[in-house]
């Protein structure tokens, strides 16, 4: 090619260059690639959405639901209001409350449709409606800012969206793989803690055992020791209020209680092994504040050593069906309490374990 | 046919090079590490002499359900966990045919 003809493409390719520099066409076109790419991905949260909708659906057709577009419409758009956090006077009060309002509603929505049908099954669908809502949401918040971002032009906010896209989609493909143990009752990730309070039920002599709150405590005779052993009851889909039951129940000891061991499953950071065991101090457990305010308050009261034993995983593991190595994780916990406790307390201490977590699948 | 000129070699070069970098971006940045496809086991565990059996998970079984006789002893078997694991892919050997073994 002649040199001349070079020359020529050069100088076009800068006068080009630097118009679209000057009148932002390279942002809109960059903005139009950002656009494209979120698209994509929103479409793919929404046939998530159709299909985990399809399956929820079927799932109440097959447990004797003649129409359950009714329940789904109803549920997928429940919300719960905050509390207001500027007056911060009875917060944990007020948050518990909108809480166990806000489940007891979703709750009776699903009894209402199956009024015949167990505890059982009907929390395998409440779950199962929660995943859809939670995706359902997530689809039309990202919905909203991409429809803004491009109303505006806000080439930020499409920026922020294209980069958080990844993640989101991360956390929605966790979720709607976590449909199939919901439906079918597999114990979850999640479910260790409450896993490792039916091994130590299992392994000592059961004194006593009675529910309140959906929860089940376990009066339990192990190693020359008094354990009351907490857990949400099974094997339902259920994570029941460990932290008031715990806190009346040391109400109850009069505060006679010579240690609390909370047990729970934990976010693992990237480049930690899934499995991995740790030891700390406090109440591992992962609610908005009402429970876990409430076991900090009971053991600060009585001066009761705090201790926390946590099992770690990603948040796809803690959400889907328990997977090996959590459960062999588990195996070693059990044994790890039963030192822990041996180290830190005599024959014939009262100690408190609460296993935390959703205990689908797991009985008691 | 007009010969290249060196100058036009190393423009070439550099297209095909700026072609090439972008597609090797583009493959890096869209390749996502597959997932391990998994599938369901149950362990089981003989309530008399503690032999451990792992089997494939049926749908309605539970942890604490008493299920089939030990192997063993014949006592009854107890599902003690249910739990996801990778399913595993049949290894490809290289091993000569039969005929030449």
């Amino acid at each position: 090619m002649p040199e001349d003809n070079w020359s020529l493409i050069l100088q076009i390719f800068w006068i080009i260059f630097f118009i679209m520099i000057f009148t932002g066409a390279n942002q809109r076109i960059q903005m139009k690639l950002w656009s494209i790419d979120i698209r994509n991905k929103l479409n793919m949260i929404r046939r998530y959405v159709e299909e985990d909708k399809e399956r929820v659906s079927n799932f109440m057709r097959n447990l004797g639901l003649r129409n359950p577009e009714l329940v789904l419409k109803k549920t997928l758009d429940f919300f719960t209001i905050e509390p207001v956090t500027i007056e911060p006077t009875d917060i944990i009060k007020r948050m518990d409350h909108l809480i166990r309002t806000s489940d007891k509603s979703f709750r009776e929505i699903v009894k209402k449709a199956l009024p015949s049908l167990g505890r059982y099954e009907r929390s395998l669908i409440e779950t199962g409606l929660s995943i859809v809502s939670a995706i359902y949401m997530v689809y039309k918040v990202v919905r909203h800012y991409l429809l803004t971002g491009e109303k505006e032009n806000n080439w930020i906010l499409l920026m922020q969206l294209e980069l958080l896209m990844p993640q989101i989609l991360k956390i929605v493909t966790a979720y709607h793989k976590a449909l199939d143990a919901f439906t079918t009752g597999k114990p979850v990730g999640d479910g260790i803690g409450p896993l490792i309070a039916y091994r130590l039920i299992e392994e000592g002599e059961v004194v006593s055992k009675r529910v309140i709150d959906e929860t089940s405590i376990y009066e339990v005779k192990l190693a020359n020791r008094r354990f009351f052993i907490i857990k949400a009851e099974g094997p339902g889909s259920n994570v029941g209020h460990p932290g008031r039951v715990l806190a009346d129940l040391v109400d109850q000891l009069n505060g006679n209680v010579d240690l609390i061991i909370t047990i729970d499953a934990a976010l693992k950071l990237e480049g930690e092994d899934t499995g991995e065991i740790a030891e700390g101090v406090g109440a591992a457990i992962g609610d908005p504040g009402p429970e876990k305010i409430a076991i900090e308050r009971a053991a600060s009261k009585y001066n009761i050593p705090l201790r926390a034993l946590i099992v770690k995983m990603g948040l796809p593991e803690a959400i889907q069906t328990m997977r090996k190595e959590i459960y062999e994780a588990g195996e070693i916990a059990v044994e790890y309490v039963k030192k822990l406790v041996d180290r830190l307390t005599s024959e014939n201490s009262t100690i408190i374990v609460a296993g935390i977590g959703n205990t689908m699948g797991v009985p008691l | 046919m007009i010969p290249l000129t060196g100058q036009d070699m190393i423009y070439y070069l550099a297209i095909i090079a700026a072609i090439g970098l972008a597609v090797y971006f583009l493959l890096e940045t869209s390749r996502r590490p597959k997932e391990p496809e998994t599938e369901t086991k149950e362990l089981l565990k003989c309530i008399k002499c503690g032999y451990t059996i792992e089997k494939e998970y049926s749908v309605g079984d539970f942890i604490g359900l008493v299920k089939d006789k030990c192997p063993k002893c014949g006592s009854p078997l107890k599902i003690i966990a249910i739990y996801d694991v990778v399913k595993k892919t049949p290894e490809k050997t290289l091993k000569p045919p039969k005929q030449y073994t």
